[in-house]
């Protein structure tokens, strides 16, 4: 009964190693590629955004009939978008890389 | 001195650098919350703020702070003995290396996930994050001067080597054509990628296809030696092929998608990479050769220059460096879960790092056995041969020799090397490319375009790597890096005075890294025009020199403007603090 216990505790253990060793390695090798990917999907997304609420930037790009009719999908994002289009960025915003 | 007594050094340090210092600065000085929200939960945006698991982030922070910094520097370090490197790289870690790391991190999840460019326009002075800029451009190019000579002078100049590198990066468009285009599992991709990798790296090294580059470069024996023809100024025929090669593989880096090119590329890089470390520890484990009568201090001067300044900033990125302070705020600080996994993150990784350059430490001196050894490898000139080579004495210490050929530890060394310096080179164009339309854009329209900007910086990069020593600009790269630690170390002290915190842990690391670099600097200005320029007997030896020098005192006149700077803000917090406390 001991010896089982041990051994499932044991077991937790590895297991518990193994979810670990992955998640590192899936840090030092998908997760970039991955937020790459959510990078350049963002672009896109931002362009879509501009396009039908450009009136806010003072840029009427669409006529408001498809504004209104686009509303729906970018309402959920408006926050975000917002928050992105005012923060402050420079140069140093670009090095998430690795380079040294 | 044995390997494994070297390693168990080194787990020393992580253990009681790690496990007390850091815990205690942490716990009592820092304090962090796990319940606080981090800019990644407040400001989640799906892309730059994410919170993600610690793990995760570990491995993410590791990776964009191990590359080849932490490889090459040590290997040059050991010129002056592997005593004064090893402390250096121990001690350096323990006291200022994890400081910055950890210290930057918490202070951008603290400041809502601001960049290290705002924070010092914000705590510093408005032109400190000019002054930032400037630091970073000189390092960009500083690497791929570097790094350029590295690869395209002495590894992709051996003929085993060219055919590997060209199998991997066509491994790694495989890699990208099966995950979007075939939409194949990542397993199935990684094995299939990776073995065709390694046949690849193998197949270089077969006695036909070194027949071939050897034509190629126009390869000769002469008197034991194998030389290739020198074409222009000290450029040979095969160093001017491996140096186009590298500038044709950042070009495309630089205009191409990064997760078309950059990014399949860099993950099929990293299996071939990952394979060697541990294929390299193994073989220390299996073999613990000793260091033989390599000296433990050669001489305080030495080929770089004097110890003192000039040991401290050659280690560069396997102590201390600057460009994990960028890191760590515009990437991990926005992506942190909880406050309290700054720790492990930053400083595990930092720590982590350390024992990367003890590892890249050990190839230069115990792979050899003796310094006669390490200087026919390569010596100091030559570092990325001689991790090469000693990565291969450390892979043959399990038989790979006997399985794939004499020669196939040594190409897949060079190979390992090669990859991570291109993979980070790619890079550098990238940054560049964007840093010069930026700055220089509105007057010159041209440097918008992105080939324009890319091939702008690729004449820079192949003008160092024809004419600039490689020792000299290893200096001033290892200045620049050092200095930007330095205007890391301040911004972090003066963030903790204005949060009334006790700041001495940062303080005199600050102090003493931005006297050791500005001494660095003065010592490469003085060398390169008043030692070397006179005596230069060409036009090639005189625009080197002048480069050199001009480069180290444009930086101290940088360094100098940051004190002044970095003086008036102390004062000015000290003075609210002492305000508020009389109030």
């Amino acid at each position: 009964m001991k010896c089982r216990r041990i051994l499932v505790q044991a077991g937790r253990r590895l297991g518990h190693v193994a979810r670990t060793v992955r998640a590192i390695l899936y840090g030092m090798t998908l997760y970039e590629w991955a937020r790459e990917l959510y990078k350049a999907r963002e672009e896109v997304e931002r362009l879509f955004t501009i396009i039908v609420f450009g009136d806010l930037l003072g840029i009427p790009l669409l006529t408001p009939y498809y504004t209104l009719r686009l509303l729906p999908y970018a309402v959920p994002r408006i926050e975000s978008w917002r928050r992105s289009m005012l923060r402050e960025r420079d140069l140093t915003d670009l090095l998430d890389q690795e380079i040294g | 001195m044995n390997a494994i007594l070297v390693l168990i050094l080194a787990a020393l340090a992580l253990i009681v650098g790690y496990g007390w210092y850091a815990r205690r600065i942490d716990r009592n000085i820092i304090q962090p919350d796990p319940k606080k929200a981090t800019p990644a939960k407040m400001y989640m945006d799906g892309v730059d703020f994410i919170p993600a698991n610690r793990n995760v982030l570990f491995g993410y922070q590791f990776k964009s702070i191990a590359a080849l910094g932490p490889i090459l520097g040590p290997i040059i370090a050991v010129q002056w003995g592997w005593l004064p490197a090893l402390l250096w790289i121990l001690l350096g870690t323990f006291f200022i290396g994890w400081v910055q790391d950890y210290s930057s991190i918490i202070m951008g999840v603290r400041e809502e996930g601001q960049t290290f460019g705002a924070l010092s326009y914000r705590f510093i002075s408005p032109r400190a994050r000019g002054i930032l800029l400037a630091f970073l451009y000189v390092y960009l190019l500083m690497i791929m001067g570097a790094f350029g000579i590295q690869v395209g002078f002495n590894l992709l100049t051996n003929p085993a080597v060219p055919l590997g590198v060209i199998i991997v990066t066509l491994a790694g468009l495989l890699a990208g054509q099966m995950t979007y285009k075939w939409k194949q599992d990542i397993i199935l991709t990684t094995v299939v990628t990776v073995v065709v990798a390694l046949i690849g790296i193998w197949l270089g090294t077969l006695p036909a296809v070194k027949n071939i580059f050897g034509a190629i470069y126009g390869l000769q024996v002469v008197e034991g030696k194998t030389i290739s023809p020198t074409l222009f100024l000290q450029v040979t025929r095969a160093g001017f092929i491996g140096s186009l090669l590298v500038a044709i593989f950042c070009y495309l880096g630089a205009v191409l998608p990064i997760w078309r090119w950059a990014q399949p590329i860099n993950y099929v890089a990293f299996w071939i990479v990952l394979l060697g470390v541990l294929g390299g520890i193994l073989g220390l484990l299996i073999g613990h050769p000793g260091m033989g009568d390599f000296p433990a201090v050669t001489s305080f001067m030495a080929a770089a220059g004097p110890l003192w300044p000039m040991l401290f900033v050659t280690i560069a990125c396997g102590a201390i460096s600057g460009w994990h302070s960028l890191v760590g705020t515009s990437g991990t600080a926005r992506q942190l879960e909880k406050e309290t996994d700054a720790l492990p993150v930053g400083g595990g990784a930092m720590f982590l790092e350390m024992i990367f350059a003890t590892i890249a430490f050990l190839t230069a001196t115990v792979a050899f056995g003796s310094f006669k050894g390490y200087q026919d490898a390569g010596g100091p000139a030559a570092p990325a041969a001689v991790f090469s080579k000693g990565l291969s004495a450390f892979l043959n210490q399990w038989g790979l020799d006997r399985v794939f050929g004499q020669g196939f530890g040594t190409a897949y060394g060079a190979v390992f090397l090669t990859l991570m310096a291109l993979t980070i080179m790619h890079l550098c164009v990238r940054f560049m490319r964007v840093a010069s339309a930026e700055a220089l854009g509105d007057r010159f329209p041209a440097l918008r375009n992105v080939h324009v900007g890319s091939i702008v910086a690729l004449v820079l990069t192949l003008f160092l790597i024809w004419i600039v020593p490689f020792l000299q600009i290893w200096g001033v790269f290892g200045a620049a890096n050092q200095l930007m630690a330095s205007l890391a170390l301040l911004l972090i002290t003066l963030w903790l005075m204005s949060r009334a915190k006790n700041y001495q842990w940062t303080f005199w690391p600050f102090v003493f890294m931005l006297v050791t670099t500005v001494g660095a600097l003065l010592w490469s200005a003085y060398s390169a025009l008043f030692v070397k320029l006179p005596k230069a007997t060409n036009w090639q030896g005189i625009v080197a020199q002048v480069t050199i020098g001009v480069l180290a005192l444009l930086l101290v006149v940088l360094a100098v403007i940051l004190v002044v700077d970095g003086v008036g803000a102390m004062r000015r917090y000290r003075m609210e603090v002492a305000k508020a406390a009389s109030q």
